[in-house]
């Protein structure tokens, strides 16, 4: 019995040292070696995914919404944890033949078995929320849920907006630090790429719980680690996007330009480059036809003609002529001035239109019939060198403070331009440039900036796009600093005068015929002359005449006279703006049917060659060939 | 005369439910997680089923409490026969199942014939050994009997490829007999090569320390010399063959298998044969002492065990809840065989004390190989922890053994040593 007693300790002893040994191992596990197997555990199980950030949306100068985002479906495949025979249910899901299913998962299996490849990129909500239904059923089916613009006014503004685009290569070697990853999308041109470090918020993180087949279960701990993205700011721009809107179905069958601006403070409330694209193309990936056929157009789209183009600003450079004149005392302050049928240089006579004898008139009549042997006998008398130095006061030759994008300076030539240049040369060579002919270029950005000067009376304002950002949750406002208003110092009395000559341009001058009704405004036709085709029809407008809130320059590449076709642009622009409308009365319907319907830009001959570089990169050279300057 | 009820031992039947319960947790946190849906769908009703099962294992312990101590000897060898008819069965006509288990299909039922073999064999072993002539176990012809009653249905097992239970019914030998009365030197000569083996896999060191710290303890216990050359002799051998010669009689995969579980992190095995353990002890490990949180383990949720509601559903437990629910497990189900014990050591029959005895060998041996397996001390090797881990028959069948042991104990005084 003793033994049995014994025996039954024995048992229970053994028992028992099993269980400790059992605990000590468990202890050992959980206690002294719990870090190692917390950090396995978390690197098996626990994924961190980025959250995109919502991208900041873009607003009008009313608080219209322009672009914001909308969730774009990508389906990714992981090779490895596909099961072969789910395959044609989701051939089916996605409604594409077997086979292209078959051939893309081989093609992310020759990339990666065990990463997921973004195999159908696109996909519309339907056929996501369809494929997600099923899911369960389709290992190693997955999706990225991204973003993409949506575009939600009838405007495009192309060159003004730009686009956005997934991240290629160079960019993201070079931006990776500041935490841009692969598949991130930027703003590659205009306000997106601008205003890029605004608009893309910062990232965030979430955390999730992976089964053993890659699939997200659940968020880890409830989500209680994530970060949440931090959207970028809203950006309230200047726009006007009824206006734009407007400027664009006005430009249809031409190219050219048009630049509209609150006088006051710079503010942009149109932007037109024309031809242009629509942005939407990009919102997701584009196909490589449409981009061959944006880069290999012969009018070509992807260049920003408001910024890049020059052209001579021919009769509206008067108003600036007549400025100079008085402000250097060339034209007599209070007498009536000359404006006889011709004007001789050396053994050539300078013309006026239709070589018409106004003989003595008033300087305000004298722009109100666009005199030109005036000009010519204001140029002879002016050193080039000094004209040079006022046209730069306004603004021309140099790049315009703007928050956007590329610009050219334009050309404004002084003596050692026509030295360098020509060798020897005479004053035949310069005369023209009084009349804004000749060896100079102007950009349609720089003639509104003047135009902006005139209306407001001497001072050249700073261009710009965004009023304020605004941060969509916490409603923090950052205010854009554009730079101040520069005072170009011409006389107010001078200014005044000039002011008067172009509302009369308006009232019974070359404008006659495109008054906004009921409102007085001034204004200056222009026409290019371009030895190399059709003439280039420039027009500057300003109005109300009293106190101006809108600035126009429109320029239309070989489309005639300024008064036929830039001229009804700008006016309808600004009528649209002053009282947001058209008025119905026949004279409109009359423009507005003639610019639409039968003014155009002569179609250009030659498609040019299609460049081997990305669009992008070749802006800021531009397309020189867009409007020759002409030689006197 | 103190009504019946009064008799059981309420602590056991608590103890049994306690784990029963500590399973269901584990199992219903394994399949309905939020990433239940992407689960294999043989495992996604596991837990309701695994609930009627315990319906049933109810009904199974109520029905056996009965019955008495008489009824159950009488039925002893006819529940043994019956099971190694069942086995034999299985392997004509059984359904494998995921390599190793098979199934009897009966119907909508799929008995696990292996299961029920462990309860007959307990049964006619102590049947056996409860003969007034056995005198214990110390008369050679009854242990040679024993052993050949255990072997039957461990031949059978193997026969089916599974090694685990052919190990319990290996391990049930030392066990039973030693209770039985065997002398405790012969009992150890059974069971330390046993270790040296398991030495032999760790270090050829650690196997000879084995070899002379158990040749050199028999030497000096015992001073015979037939046994201190046995000692020597079988641990060598058992060392050696752990040591050495496995490479050479095994096909390397199954090398791979058996070594993989002491560095199952090594680069050949991470992805192989030691994933398993790879994971298991992740979840364990990264529980640390409070755990994650029930339905909280990312591991468990990620389903990254392999068979984590079945044989490894203590990781799910000690993911989850840390070591205060792992060691709350060893504290109830050491608790539990050490009131085993003491029913079996209460009962004045020694049937009632060798049925509890085995039943404890049962146990024991299944949580052994199971927690040694799931924590990284062991080879993986298929076997089910009892009471917790997922599995109708072996639910069922544990029950059964536990049901006999308290129906026994509860009549202790019924089955009088002098009434056969």
């Amino acid at each position: 019995m003793e033994s049995y007693r014994l025996r039954v300790r024995l048992f229970a002893i053994a028992v028992l040292t099993v269980f400790f040994v059992l605990a000590g191992r468990l202890v050992y596990l959980q206690v002294f070696d719990s870090e190692t197997y917390w950090g396995t555990s978390q690197s098996n199980a626990v994924r961190e995914r980025p959250v995109m950030p919502a991208r900041g949306a873009l607003y009008d100068r009313g608080g219209t919404l322009l672009v914001d985002n909308a969730p774009n479906y990508t389906l990714m495949l992981t090779p490895r944890y596909v099961d072969e025979q789910t395959l044609p249910e989701l051939a089916e899901l996605l409604g594409v033949p077997d086979s292209v299913v078959t051939s893309r998962l081989q093609e992310a299996r020759d990339w990666s078995s065990l990463r997921p490849s973004r195999v159908f990129s696109d996909l519309d909500f339907e056929t996501y929320s369809r494929i997600q239904e099923n899911l369960y059923r389709l290992p190693g089916v997955s999706f990225d849920v991204g973003a993409r613009r949506r575009y939600h006014t009838p405007m495009k503004a192309t060159h003004a907006l730009g686009y956005v685009r997934e991240i290629d290569q160079t960019r993201l070697a070079r931006l990776r630090s500041e935490g841009y990853r692969p598949g991130d999308r930027i703003g590659i041109t205009g306000i997106e790429a601008a205003f890029e470090s605004e608009l893309r918020g910062s990232y965030g993180s979430e955390f999730v719980v992976v089964d053993v087949r890659g699939m997200e279960v659940q968020s880890y701990r409830g989500g209680e680690e994530d970060r949440t993205p931090q959207s970028g700011y809203d950006l309230h721009l200047t726009i006007d996007h009824e206006v734009q809107a407007l400027a664009e179905s006005l430009f249809v069958n031409k190219r050219g330009a048009a630049v509209a601006l609150d006088p006051s403070s710079g503010e942009i409330i149109s932007f037109v480059s024309h031809p242009d694209y629509d942005l939407s193309l990009f919102a997701s990936a584009v196909p490589g036809a449409v981009w061959d056929s944006l880069r290999s157009a012969p009018e070509d789209p992807l260049y920003n003609r408001a910024t890049m183009s020059g052209f001579p600003p021919g009769s509206t450079w008067k108003p600036f002529m007549t400025l100079v004149g008085l402000e250097e005392g060339i034209i007599p302050e209070n007498q009536l001035v000359n404006c006889p049928a011709g004007y001789r240089v050396g053994n050539r006579v300078f013309r006026n239109h239709q070589s018409k004898n106004h003989g003595r008139i008033s300087l305000e009549k004298a722009m109100e019939v666009s005199c030109n042997t005036l000009y010519y006998d204001v140029m002879m008398k002016l050193d080039v060198n000094t004209w040079a130095d006022w046209a730069r006061k306004f603004g021309f030759g140099e790049h315009a403070p703007f928050d956007i994008g590329n610009q050219l300076p334009g050309l404004i030539p002084d003596s050692s331009y026509f030295n360098r240049t020509y060798g020897r040369w005479t004053a035949g060579y310069t005369v023209n440039l009084g009349i804004g002919q000749g060896d100079m270029s102007v950009t349609p950005l720089q003639m509104a900036r003047y135009t902006a000067a005139l209306a407001n009376g001497g001072s050249l304002p700073s261009p710009h796009f965004v009023r304020y950002a605004e941060h969509p949750s916490t409603g923090e406002r950052i205010l854009a600093e554009p730079p101040p208003s520069s005072s170009i110092g011409v006389s107010p009395a001078y200014m005044d005068r000039v002011r008067e000559g172009m509302r009369r341009v308006m009232e019974s001058g070359t404008g006659q015929w495109l008054n906004i009704p009921g409102i007085e405004s001034a204004g200056k036709t222009g026409t290019s002359q371009n030895p190399h085709g059709e003439n280039h029809s420039v027009f500057i407008m300003f109005a109300p005449y009293d106190d101006p809130e809108i600035a126009i320059a429109v320029a239309v590449e070989n489309a005639g006279y300024g008064g036929s076709v830039a001229g009804p642009i700008a006016s309808f622009m600004a009528e649209q703006y002053l009282t947001g409308t058209i008025a119905d009365t026949w004279e409109r319907r009359y423009w507005m049917d003639r610019v639409i319907n039968e003014e155009r830009s002569e179609p250009l001959e030659q498609p040019e060659a299609p460049d081997e570089t990305s669009p992008e990169d070749r802006q800021p050279e531009g397309a020189p060939g867009a409007v020759p300057v002409s030689h006197p | 005369m103190n009504a019946w009820y009064r008799n059981i031992d309420w602590l056991t039947v608590l103890s049994w439910l306690v784990l029963v319960g500590m399973g269901l947790v584990a199992i219903y946190s394994s399949t309905h997680g939020p990433g239940a849906e992407h689960l294999h769908a043989s495992v996604q009703q596991n837990f309701y089923r695994q609930l009627a099962w315990l319906v049933v294992a109810a009904g199974v312990l109520a029905g056996m409490l009965l019955l008495t101590p008489r009824t159950l000897m009488l039925g002893a060898y006819p529940l043994y026969g019956l099971t190694l008819v069942l086995l034999v069965a299985t392997i004509f006509m059984g359904r494998e199942v995921g390599g190793g288990t098979r199934w009897l299909a009966l119907g909508p039922i799929r008995l696990q014939a292996s299961e029920l073999a462990k309860v007959g064999t307990v049964l006619a072993v102590a049947r056996l050994l409860s003969d007034r002539r056995a005198v214990s176990a110390q008369h050679l012809g009854y242990v040679l009997r024993a052993a050949a009653l255990v072997a039957v249905p461990a031949v059978l097992v193997l026969l089916q490829n599974d090694t685990g239970t052919a190990l319990v019914f290996i391990g049930l030998i030392p066990i039973v007999l030693f209770w039985g009365g065997l002398p405790v030197s012969l009992i150890l000569l059974m069971l330390v090569p046993g270790l040296a083996l398991y030495a032999g896999l760790l270090s050829v060191w650690a196997a000879v320390a084995v070899v002379v710290i158990f040749t050199a303890g028999m030497w000096i216990g015992t001073r015979h010399r037939l046994l201190t050359l046995l000692a020597g002799g079988l641990t060598t051998a058992a060392g050696a063959i752990a040591s050495f010669a496995l490479v050479h009689v095994l096909r390397p995969h199954q090398v791979a298998r058996i070594i993989s579980f002491t560095n199952p992190e090594a680069e050949e095995f991470r992805q192989g044969v030691g994933f398993h353990l790879v994971q298991s002890k992740a979840a364990i490990g990264s529980g640390g002492i409070w755990g994650k949180g029930f339905m909280e383990g990312t591991q468990t949720q990620g389903a990254y065990i392999p068979e984590q509601s079945t044989d490894f559903v203590f990781s799910v437990i000690a993911e989850e809840f840390g070591l205060v629910g792992g060691g709350l497990v060893l504290i109830v189900m050491g608790f539990f065989l050490l009131r085993l014990i003491k029913l079996g050591a209460d009962s004045k029959h020694p049937f009632g004390s060798l049925v509890a005895a085995g039943a404890v060998g049962v146990y024991l041996i299944h949580t052994v190989i199971n927690l040694g397996m799931v924590m990284g001390m062991m080879p993986v090797v298929g076997l089910p922890l009892p009471f917790l881990s997922y599995g109708g028959s072996a639910l069922v069948s544990y029950t059964l053994l536990l049901a006999i042991v308290v129906s026994i104990h509860m009549r202790r005084d019924s089955l009088s040593i002098y009434g056969y």
